[in-house]
């Protein structure tokens, strides 16, 4: 997570200045926080386009209703993953599936997929799990590992795992108690581990091209 | 610390400020003594490993410029809007601070005015009208019901006026109970910055116009008056 050095212009103060017409407060406002917000729905979604469209809407929303954020309530950052998380499910709700990868290997796993294909790993064979691990192959896997983690856990272990947040900016950005981000990150992580021991005990398809969907 | 103590905090032991990285010591002691714990926590350093990973693989990623251009053009359209709408609320906020002045000085300066009528004090068409309808000082005609437009066809004056044009975020101007109109004369450009249509009301710099005030004092609807002696 980008944390804002204490010499820069609050969110809030550049909030206050977009409303008054300010068009570089908005472009400040904008490029400070929507990495964070692309990144959040990307990992959520494994889908660029819908990625982009999410980030839109978000701060689509800010430009149209800004009167909707409330700073006694929260932050403007968890104001704006709380508007993401709306509009991911949604488009979920549209495309009627709850589990957004896709049956093909999804858009991020250009940039897991392992120079290791061709390592040894994935060649019908029972492999050791630390070994495996090890590998860029895994990190692909456990990337698809997350995708596939119910919603709950799975917004817990991108903001405070991939984002690197604390539990207490996890628990603003998602409005819910620091206990149950800690819990829900404690049983998020058992759930891959467990899906990841899965895998590495089942035999690997002979082409070691991709994991398919049924495997996590 | 026993199994299940270890495997509660055994997500946390890289992470400042809990309970997990205040007992890491004793965790990893555990784990020395206990294989199946052991064997936790390298899978569980994988894990994080992989987690790494994949943070700055895609720590770099960033909606693309068409993104924020789109949201630039959406906020400079919205600001356009939003600045016209400010514009007529000043303004109408100046009419409206124009006529109360103007009420308040009329109220105060009535006894010496219709002791000294002089030709330099011309009373305007609505308070002649005034007189002759009610013959007292009010300024206005009511114009409850819709007969504000009545009222200003029945005027004695030779005037011709526009019609009456709503002022923005006015009420119903035409049944507003208790309304009254006022005269005042304002300048040629301070009206067409309001986008009245001064082009069709003569060439002075002086324009009289006649407001629909409501009864709190709120400006509710505005009209040209073309007058000879002001042209």
């Amino acid at each position: 997570m980008e944390m804002t050095p204490k010499t820069e212009i609050s969110d809030d103060a550049l909030l206050r200045r977009m409303l008054a017409g300010d068009k570089n407060a908005f472009t400040d406002l904008y490029r400070r926080r929507h990495p964070a917000i692309y990144r959040f729905a990307l990992h959520m979604s494994g889908n660029r386009a819908m990625a982009e469209d999410v980030t839109q809407e978000v701060f689509m929303a800010l430009i149209r209703e800004p009167q909707r954020y409330d700073a006694t309530r929260g932050s403007l950052s968890a104001f704006l993953f709380g508007i993401a998380r709306n509009h991911l499910r949604k488009r979920w709700e549209q495309e009627r599936r709850l589990i957004p990868i896709a049956a093909e290997e999804d858009e991020l796993d250009e940039l897991t997929r392992s120079a290791a294909h061709a390592n040894g790993n994935g060649h019908g064979t029972t492999v050791s799990f630390a070994r495996d691990f090890e590998s860029r192959d895994t990190v692909g896997l456990v990337r698809r590992a997350i995708s596939t983690l119910p919603e709950g856990y799975r917004e817990v272990v991108i903001l405070c795992e991939l984002e690197e947040m604390s539990y207490e900016e996890a628990a603003a950005a998602l409005d819910c108690p620091v206990g149950t981000v800690r819990s829900r990150l404690h049983r998020g992580r058992a759930i891959l581990l467990e899906k990841l021991r899965d895998t590495h005990s089942r035999p690997q398809p002979a082409t070691g091209k991709r994991i398919g969907r049924s495997v996590l | 610390m026993n199994c299940s103590q270890f495997e509660e905090i055994l997500h946390e032991l890289d992470r400042p400020g809990t309970d997990g990285f205040a007992g890491r010591d004793a965790a990893f002691a555990h784990a020395e003594s206990c294989d199946q714990c052991m064997q936790l926590l390298t899978q569980s350093e994988a894990l994080d490993f992989a987690f790494r990973t994949i943070s700055e693989r895609t720590g770099r990623e960033q909606a693309p410029p068409g993104t924020e251009a789109a949201l630039l053009s959406e906020f400079r359209r919205r600001n356009a809007a939003a600045s016209w709408v400010r514009r007529w609320q000043m303004a109408a906020v100046g009419i409206a601070a124009v006529l109360l002045l103007g009420l308040v000085a009329r109220f105060h300066y009535r006894p010496s005015e219709t002791a000294n009528t002089t030709e330099s004090a011309k009373p305007t068409a609505a308070s002649k009208a005034a007189r002759e309808d009610t013959g007292t000082a009010v300024p206005a005609p009511s114009v409850a019901n819709g007969q504000q437009e009545v009222a200003g066809n029945q005027a004695p004056d030779p005037e011709s006026a526009t019609p009456f044009i709503a002022l923005p975020y006015a009420d119903d101007a035409l049944n507003s109970e208790g309304a009254t109109i006022v005269r005042v004369i304002l300048s040629r450009p301070a009206l067409a910055s309001l986008g009245l249509p001064v082009t069709d009301i003569g060439t002075g710099d002086r324009i009289p116009a006649d407001i629909v005030m409501s009864e709190d004092g709120a400006p509710q609807a505005i009209r040209l008056v073309a007058q000879s002696d002001m042209d």
